[in-house]
């Protein structure tokens, strides 16, 4: 199986919804700021009970978020 | 080889054997990219195990410092040196089980941990059971030599072994937590 990585547009996400914060999305998708800092950064993968609940947030689905990317 | 060199020994290498297993199994993740003049926030968990080291590591090092001065058997005969030793040691236990307490009591409370720090906290305990086996490996090896040809080991080590080994095993504990932030 290829190796994968998940890149995401948690940043571009957050400013387009108006400039939200960090600890503002952090607060509420229910953890911590660092998570959302890792996250951001690409050191994190979150569960997809996670990345459901940010992709509420932004009001859109999982795919809009998160993108797999396979290095072939 | 004396018997506190061999416990000054068996803390070298638990330590070293931490450090081994966690530069080991590090996984290759993308370098932090903050912004200038900006760093990693921290989490209560890891607040919590930092501060939790830092209380109870000079606790156990001010203990073991009484009983290397005094040597094992003026420890385990005179009062006025084995009370304020027994007091350290379960004052450092205490300060070093804090954070796994807690983190009992804060596992079923919202929005104190998130999964993250669960899974840094599930794996935490990893490096416990290598650590305390090193620590009883030292002593009874650092025991039999020293005490070769004689009828019989002092009792007192009995004691010291037990403290040793539920020191190493919070220590190692706290120090799983707080390499789990850095590598997780």
């Amino acid at each position: 199986m290829p190796k994968a990585t998940i890149r995401n547009h948690l940043r571009t996400l957050r400013f387009e919804a108006g400039e939200m914060t960090q600890q503002g999305l952090a607060d509420r998708v229910g953890c911590t700021r660092q998570t959302i800092v890792l996250l951001e950064q690409g050191r994190y993968v979150p569960s997809l009970v996670l990345a459901l609940r940010i992709a509420r947030t932004f009001g859109r689905t999982v795919e809009e978020v998160f993108e797999l990317v396979e290095d072939r | 080889m004396s018997v506190i060199l061999w416990t000054v020994l068996a803390v070298s290498l638990v330590l070293l054997a931490v450090f081994l297993v966690a530069r080991l199994s590090r996984g290759v993740l993308p370098a932090l990219d903050l912004p200038p003049g900006e760093s990693l926030p921290t989490t209560r968990m890891q607040r919590l195990a930092f501060r939790a080291l830092c209380l109870g590591v000079p606790l156990i090092a001010a203990a073991g410092g009484i009983v290397a001065w005094f040597g094992p058997t003026v420890y385990y005969d005179d009062d006025s040196v084995r009370l304020p030793v027994t007091f350290l040691l379960i004052a450092g236990m205490m300060v070093l089980a804090a954070p796994t307490l807690l983190a009992g009591a804060w596992v079923g409370r919202d929005g104190v941990l998130d999964e993250r720090d669960r899974a840094i906290l599930s794996r935490a305990p990893a490096g416990q059971a290598a650590a305390i086996l090193i620590v009883l490996a030292v002593w009874i090896i650092g025991l039999q030599e020293s005490y070769r040809g004689q009828p019989g080991i002092p009792r007192v080590f009995l004691y010291l072994i037990f403290w040793s080994c539920v020191e190493v095993s919070l220590l190692a504990s706290n120090i799983g937590i707080l390499i789990g932030y850095r590598r997780a």
